[in-house]
């Protein structure tokens, strides 16, 4: 039991916040944009 | 009879199975948003090719109505909510990449003077509802709550402050009610307010971001008076968030001094923890804009981008609002918010004023 708490709380300390996610997609996106993977984003 | 106990077994929800339970509900956001758009484009011209007077009703304020509209008549139904939530994802995401539109010495130049205005802000938005809070005899710990919501930056200043001082739930559920009901009259009337005192866009986004306590709500207020304004109040109310890992930890400093919450270990880990990483996600991408990282055809998409997840994030503002919900939490600390917040609008009105006529914005 005490293994299972302690795997638990080691993956929690590397699960990412809302924030770092969101970050992560935003950079992701413009790492795209950049490549040209996408061209034009319409609105 | 210890053994008696049983430690109930939690199943862990599996990642694939996590993200198929967003699905609905983003698909709901895309609905409303994208509905949103498409009245504003429609009813305007159906309107003209009518010769009817309408007044032109922004896609921002669409989404919302019609979001407004679904949660308190329908209701959202289970199988959408956990997707809806993700509207502050989606928040985030459009900040970090609106700041492709911003060149690091504007962010500089406006940062500087949005800095000293939001310090302002927070001392006399925690001092006015402090002392609000004891002349309506709130309990402490609920005026805190209150103060920090009011002062930085809403629901996750409030529950990042909820866990460092040790408060109830009730507490914290007080507090989001009256900043998010509070959020809501915001987008209604400080677009009216501006358009009433003929604000220019610069001071307007000032005041949005300095007196909307919500981040998607100032995002909100800004995008209904124009593009420049919501520019603006995404910065200011960027700046305010930084400054919330420095007003939890006094908090959580002074109520481990009454004994009332425990004592904070290693500070600078504390302030890293509560810091709103996309604030420096924000200015990373902005460093990248500003050494022509992006042509601009492609700081161009970047910002159509932000755009989408800026409409998904309006359309979960409104899915996400219920006023029965909020009626239910009581009267005396949404009071309490009212006054301080109409009084904190009153302050940051005639700050910005202020500071437009010292720089002539």
């Amino acid at each position: 039991m005490s293994a299972e708490l302690e795997a638990g709380k080691k993956e929690s300390r590397w699960k990412l916040s809302l924030d770092t996610w969101a970050v992560l997609v935003a950079f992701l996106l413009a790492l795209l944009v950049r490549t040209g993977v996408f061209k034009h984003i319409p609105w | 009879m210890a053994d008696a106990i049983t430690v109930p077994q939690v199943q862990p929800v599996q990642p694939a199975m996590r993200f198929m339970r967003v699905i609905p509900g983003v698909l709901l956001l895309a609905t409303v948003g994208y509905s949103g758009k498409l009245l504003e484009q429609n009813v305007g011209a159906y309107a003209k090719a009518h010769h009817w007077t309408f007044p032109n009703i922004e896609y921002v304020l669409w989404a919302i109505i019609l979001g407004l509209v679904i949660s308190n008549t329908v209701g959202v139904p289970e199988i959408f909510r956990t997707g809806v939530a993700t509207y502050e994802f989606w928040l985030k995401a459009g900040i970090v990449l609106l700041g492709a539109r911003f060149l690091l010495g504007d962010i500089l130049k406006l940062g500087g003077v949005s800095l000293v205005l939001v310090a302002i802000e927070i001392t006399g938005a925690i001092a006015f509802m402090t002392f609000l809070g004891r002349v309506f005899h709130l309990k402490p710990k609920l005026t805190s709550l209150l103060a920090v919501g009011s002062a930085v930056c809403g629901v996750s200043a409030i529950i990042a402050t909820k866990g460092a001082i040790e408060a109830d739930d009730e507490d914290s559920s007080f507090s989001i009610a009256a900043i998010l009901a509070l959020g809501a009259l915001a987008l209604f009337t400080f677009p009216v307010i501006g358009h009433f005192l003929h604000l220019s866009d610069r001071v307007y986004g000032l005041w949005a971001g300095l007196a909307v306590d919500n981040t998607a709500e100032a995002t909100a207020a800004g995008a209904l008076y124009s593009d420049a304004a919501a520019k603006l109040a995404v910065l200011v109310k960027s700046t305010r968030n930084a400054m919330i890992g420095f007003v939890v930890l006094a908090y959580a400093i002074y109520w481990a001094s009454q004994g009332q919450a425990k004592s904070v270990g290693n500070k600078a880990a504390f302030l890293w923890q509560k810091f709103p990483k996309f604030v420096l996600g924000f200015l990373m991408i902005s460093v990248l804009a500003t050494y022509h990282f992006f042509n601009k055809e492609q700081v161009g998409a970047l910002a159509n981008l932000s755009r989408w997840a800026f409409l998904l994030t309006f359309a979960g503002v409104g899915l996400r609002t219920n006023f029965s919900d909020m009626r239910k939490q009581g009267l005396r600390p949404f009071a309490v918010g009212a006054i301080g917040e109409v009084v904190i609008a009153g302050f940051t009105l005639v700050l910005v004023c202020g500071a437009g006529i010292l720089f002539g914005w």
